[in-house]
């Protein structure tokens, strides 16, 4: 309507966010209708309706709008230089440091004891120590935990004083709740601070000392009531389920069992603790001892060496040895009980044999295992822990010409590797070079050494492989030219170079597969295209032969665009 | 003898009854003439205490801010006393209909302060102004305060149009005027607490709780809460300072004449020793959370409210003193709090700070905001606004303040947004550029910044076409703004200086676990 004024008939183009705005000085336009008042009362201030209309307010807005910021100035209350001794009330302890200040602690945990003694408290406590020797007066800070150990006793057995309004805790209540963890301080002076304590929850029907904040009570004033401050939200949360229930019973009782765990951790480390100090003390007993007999033998003149002292070393470890011994093969041990010397020996040996063996029978099993699960699939990686079925047929047939035609004896190990998983491993001694020659390929560096071999492809066609071969265009570069290159590779030194690979059986009969996969998925869409091509041919036969037969010899055009798009 | 009567609210549909009334007759709710700073100001009665020899009333100024509401007395020879009543005035009674004024006292005290209430609910749903009918609290029977207001706005001599002497009594009776049957709906109303818990109002009562539960924020509009200020006088750092208005600190704290507060830790204690002790014991010399931005001047402290529950209830309660619109309903938890101070060798004095909820639906960027009084009208606020707008731009968001403002709040607002716009816009070699793209650069929202041009009249339709329009006017002020800077170094905050991350919360920390 008016907000627009000076406009009349047309109504302004809707300005969107994104529409850039040219931005001129007033100067540089001509004068402008004033519209300013209509524009200026149109928009939401954000201020609470009623008190939009303030005096203070509007006299401010419209010093701000003509540019007085500085009398755009409401009023408020006073604030006075206090005449608090600031200086001792605050001393000046803080240093900055030179990064940003991090920190965590709590307001409780920067505040010492909760409970500060007030004008009451410390008159009192003045006449109290007056009556006493200097030795056996009660500090401010006793008081004070005195005092907040009488509260929190209070608010513990009374969480609903503040309800119900029971009477004032007994000395009796009070005296069972000192366990061990009241400190000493706090016993001492509990008996004389307790009257003065009960005097003053009696001065305020039994309300707590320190003055505390309202919070919700769980009755219907707590609504009404403007003190009652700093509510818990979310009622809904506790929306019962039996799946919710069944939940927090796990989570309950799992928080159990680990704190009970923990609880027997702590108790066993004690445990191992206590018998260390007892086994220190042992020793200590002992050397003491040893020194005695020492001293002894000195004193009696007999002439030896420090053996007394230095001999029971190792004699001591070859006592504590055989405590340490069962640990490890502990189920052995007794398995072959008197036998002694050589036959120890032996023992070692089978122990071995038979170790090992459980490892080769794991390999296998996890051979076996890594085959079922990639069943369907092709292992392309190198070196794989699990040959495809396909790929160990492979390799069988390919022995001869392996074995046979390599030059260069334990060039391919991918391939080996292959063929030693198909061949049946007879001898542990022979898998076990087996497993280190495969645990070594990662580490060593490859060998350089070109090497070939020969092998018969599909159809009988013969095919020699090479690796390690030189690469010529190595030999063209000079030397200026290859420096370029030269960071090209990093840390060449140390890591396996992998493109040897490209020749390698895997490599190419995946190669082989996919082109093959990509030539019949060609064949097919050439033939799908074809059809089509002959399908369009045909049906533009037909249209044209319709066309033909209507029209006469004029083909239409959109006949032609009709076919293009069959 | 300048009569200001700004005049009832506007759209207050019933006329307004009128006439003489005595201390007597005066009751809670009653509009009356109140002398103060040479001139009449109508004000609503608030509270009535019965003091030594006289009547303590306590007013709300109409059509100013509550933070100047403050003390009547009937007693002319009260040398203390701020403002007195001109019943040689006419007042306006309370909405008669609502009214049972004729119940006498003896009988039912709550009635007569549900009325008012009623009439509150009513018109506000009438007619949307909900200038103040009733009371909603009164603390009449509350142990007598002294008069201690003595603000720069209440200051004034004894003298003028008093026109009645203190009368002892203490009497609601006598307005002669309609009473049907009316209050015996108010019987339903719950109204068995004590005198001074607000009862009645059934039905806005759960309109604004379950605003608060479903509202998720900490500024609304708590119509249930005081609108007498219950606290006398603050001491804090080197400052006594004078609440604005009423904070839920501890019953008994109103009954005191001076509040200390712990500048560091901001415990409260109403008793001079017992702070004496705390300050003792007290290690805090910054607030407790991790600084995250500091210059020459200032440091910023980021606080989590779920992990700083008590130093941010006592922030909160503290920066309700000077907030009329915060409600401390609800707890901390979903709040940060960043916190501005000063160094010196004494530790980090708080300053001012401004809250933002950890996950804003609404997308605003801050809650409240507050410098504290004796740090005002220093250009603090500015820089608080100011983070919490680079705080957005870290987060790559835009941002608003959460409504409603309060009258200084948008006046900073206001002033910080044109600033910043006019900065932009006069930059050399600028010469189009669309709100989208302001929005971009400043953080703030398309919408502050439509209204921002519109207000400041810089965005014009001109021959068909939208332009922006550097007035010479704010081209002035941007100039003046950029000496001042030059004589007293610039107060800025400097984003290469802020070492914040938007921290990232689940959803249980977010909201409410313990």
């Amino acid at each position: 309507m008016t907000r627009y004024g000076g406009l009349g008939r047309t109504r302004p183009k809707k300005l969107t966010s994104k529409a850039s705005i040219p931005i001129v000085r007033e100067h540089e336009i001509d004068a402008l209708d004033d519209e300013i008042q209509s524009a200026l009362q149109q928009i939401e201030t954000g201020v609470e309706k009623a008190e939009e209309s303030e005096f203070h307010l509007q006299a401010a807005i419209n010093a701000a709008a003509q540019g007085k910021d500085n009398d755009a100035h409401i009023p408020t209350r006073e604030v006075i230089t206090s005449d608090i001794q600031y200086a001792k009330l605050y001393p000046p302890l803080f240093s900055q440091p030179a990064t940003y200040i991090r920190f965590s602690s709590t307001v409780e945990d920067c505040c010492g004891c909760p409970y500060n003694m007030n004008e009451e408290d410390d008159a009192w406590l003045k006449n109290f120590n007056s009556k006493r020797d200097a030795s056996s007066q009660c500090s401010e800070d006793d008081f004070e935990a005195t005092m907040n150990f009488f509260e929190e006793t209070a608010r513990a057995k009374q969480p609903f004083a503040a309800v119900d309004s029971p009477p004032v805790l007994s000395f009796a209540d009070m005296a069972e709740a000192m366990d061990a963890a009241v400190e000493d301080n706090v016993k001492r002076f509990a008996k004389d601070v307790y009257e003065h304590w009960k005097a003053r929850r009696l001065a305020t029907e039994n309300n707590s000392l320190e003055p505390a904040l309202k919070f919700e009570t769980g009755q219907d004033t707590d609504d009404s009531d403007p003190f009652v401050c700093f509510r818990r939200r979310e009622v809904r949360q506790i929306r019962k389920t039996r799946g919710r229930d069944a939940q927090s019973a796990e989570k309950l009782r799992r928080l159990r069992k680990e704190l009970e765990d923990a609880r027997q951790l702590v108790a066993l480390v004690r445990q191992r603790e206590v018998a260390r100090k007892e086994m220190l003390a042992m020793e200590r007993t002992l050397f003491v001892q040893r020194n005695e007999v020492k001293e002894m033998k000195r004193k009696l003149n007999i002439k030896d060496d420090d053996e007394d002292l230095i001999h029971q070393k190792p004699k001591k470890k070859q006592i504590e040895m055989p405590p340490r011994q069962p640990n490890a093969p502990q189920l052995r041990m007794p398995l072959k009980p008197g036998l002694q010397g050589a036959e120890d020996l032996q023992m070692l040996e089978d122990l071995q044999s038979e170790k090992e063996n459980e490892i080769l029978r794991d390999i296998r099993a996890n051979i076996a295992k890594h085959i079922k699960w990639n069943e369907g699939y092709v292992d392309h990686t190198r070196a794989p822990l699990s040959p495809s079925p396909e790929r160990t047929f492979d390799a069988a047939t390919f022995r001869p010409a392996f074995t046979a035609q390599l030059p260069t004896p334990p060039s391919s190990e991918s391939s080996g590797d292959m063929m030693d998983t198909s061949l049946d491993v007879t001898s542990p001694h022979f898998s076990k070079d087996k497993l280190t020659s495969r645990a070594m390929e990662l580490h060593e560096e490859p060998h350089r050494m070109p090497s070939f071999r020969r092998r018969v492809g599909r159809g009988g066609r013969l095919l020699i492989d090479r690796r390690n071969v030189v690469s010529r265009c190595k030999v063209d570069l000079d030397s200026f030219k290859a420096d370029r290159f030269k960071y090209d590779q990093e840390d060449s030194d140390e890591e396996p170079i992998y493109d040897t690979d490209a020749h390698s059986i895997q490599i190419m009969q995946h190669r082989a597969i996919t082109m093959a996969k990509a030539r019949e998925q060609a064949a097919v869409a050439a033939q799908a295209h074809a059809q089509a091509q002959a399908q369009a041919a045909q049906q533009r036969r037909l249209q044209a032969d319709q066309a033909g037969s209507s029209q006469g010899a004029n083909p239409a055009p959109n006949v032609v665009t009709a076919s293009s798009e069959a | 003898m300048g009569v200001r009567d700004s005049g009832e609210a506007t759209g207050t549909p019933d006329p307004v009854e009128k006439g003489l009334a005595t201390v007597n007759t005066i009751t809670l709710g009653v509009k009356a003439m109140v002398q103060k700073d040479g001139e009449l100001r109508k004000a609503e009665i608030l509270s009535i205490r019965e003091r030594k020899g006289g009547l303590s009333f306590y007013v709300h100024y109409v059509d100013f801010n509550k933070r100047l509401d403050g003390k009547s007395n009937s007693r002319a020879y009260k040398l203390h006393s701020t403002a007195r009543i001109d019943l040689s005035h006419e007042v306006e009674w309370p909405r008669p209909e609502k009214s049972d004024k004729k119940k006498s006292a003896a009988i039912n005290k709550a009635p007569s302060k549900n009325a008012p209430k009623q009439q509150r609910a009513d018109s506000r749903e009438v007619s949307g102004t909900p200038d103040a009918f009733g009371s909603k609290n009164s603390n009449i029977a509350k142990t007598p305060r002294p008069s201690m207001a003595g603000g720069k706005e209440n200051r004034d001599t004894p003298g003028g149009d008093v026109s009645m002497v203190g009368s002892e009594a203490v009497s609601s009776v006598g307005t002669p005027k309609v009473t049907d049957s009316e209050d015996l709906d108010m019987t339903d109303a719950p109204f068995k607490e004590e005198v001074k818990t607000a009862s009645g109002e059934v039905i806005t009562r759960e309109e604004e709780i379950e605003r608060l539960r479903t509202g998720g924020s900490m500024t609304q509009n708590p119509t249930e809460v005081h609108r007498v200020r219950n606290l006398t006088k603050l001491q804090m750092g080197k400052y006594d300072i004078e609440p604005w208005y009423f904070s839920p600190y501890p019953d008994s704290f109103s009954d005191v004449d001076l509040v200390y507060i712990d500048e560091f830790c901001l415990s409260y204690f109403d008793n001079y020793r017992a702070f004496e002790r705390h300050r003792s014991k007290c290690t805090m010399v910054h607030p407790p959370g991790n600084e995250i931005y500091r210059d020459e001047n200032i440091s910023f402290f980021e606080v989590d409210g779920r992990r700083q529950r008590t130093w941010c209830r006592n922030l909160c309660l503290l920066s309700k003193l000077f907030l009329d619109h915060k409600t401390l309903y609800y707890d901390v938890d979903p709040f940060l709090f960043y916190c501005m101070c000063t160094r010196d060798d004494t530790g980090c004095h708080l300053v001012g700070y401004f809250s933002k909820e950890k996950d804003s639906a609404e997308g605003y960027n801050l809650a409240c905001i507050t410098t504290f009084p004796q740090f005002q009208r220093a250009g603090y606020g500015r820089l608080l606004i100011a983070m919490s707008y680079e705080l957005s731009k870290r987060e790559g968001k835009l941002g608003s303040p959460e409504k409603p403002l309060s009258d200084l709040g948008l006046l900073s607002y206001r002033r910080y947004w044109r600033e910043t716009l006019v900065e932009l816009l006069a930059e050399p070699n600028r010469e189009a550029m669309s709100e989208n793209e302001l929005a971009l650069l400043t953080s703030m929202t398309e919408k502050d910044i439509h209204e921002t041009l519109l207000v400041n009249n810089m965005l014009r339709y001109h021959k068909g076409n939208w332009i922006i329009i550097l007035t010479d006017q704010v081209i002035e002020e941007h100039n003046k703004r950029l000496e001042k800077e030059k004589i007293k170094g610039s107060r800025r905050i400097d984003p290469v200086r802020l070492q914040w991350k938007p921290p990232v919360f689940t959803a249980s920390s977010r909201t409410w676990n313990w």
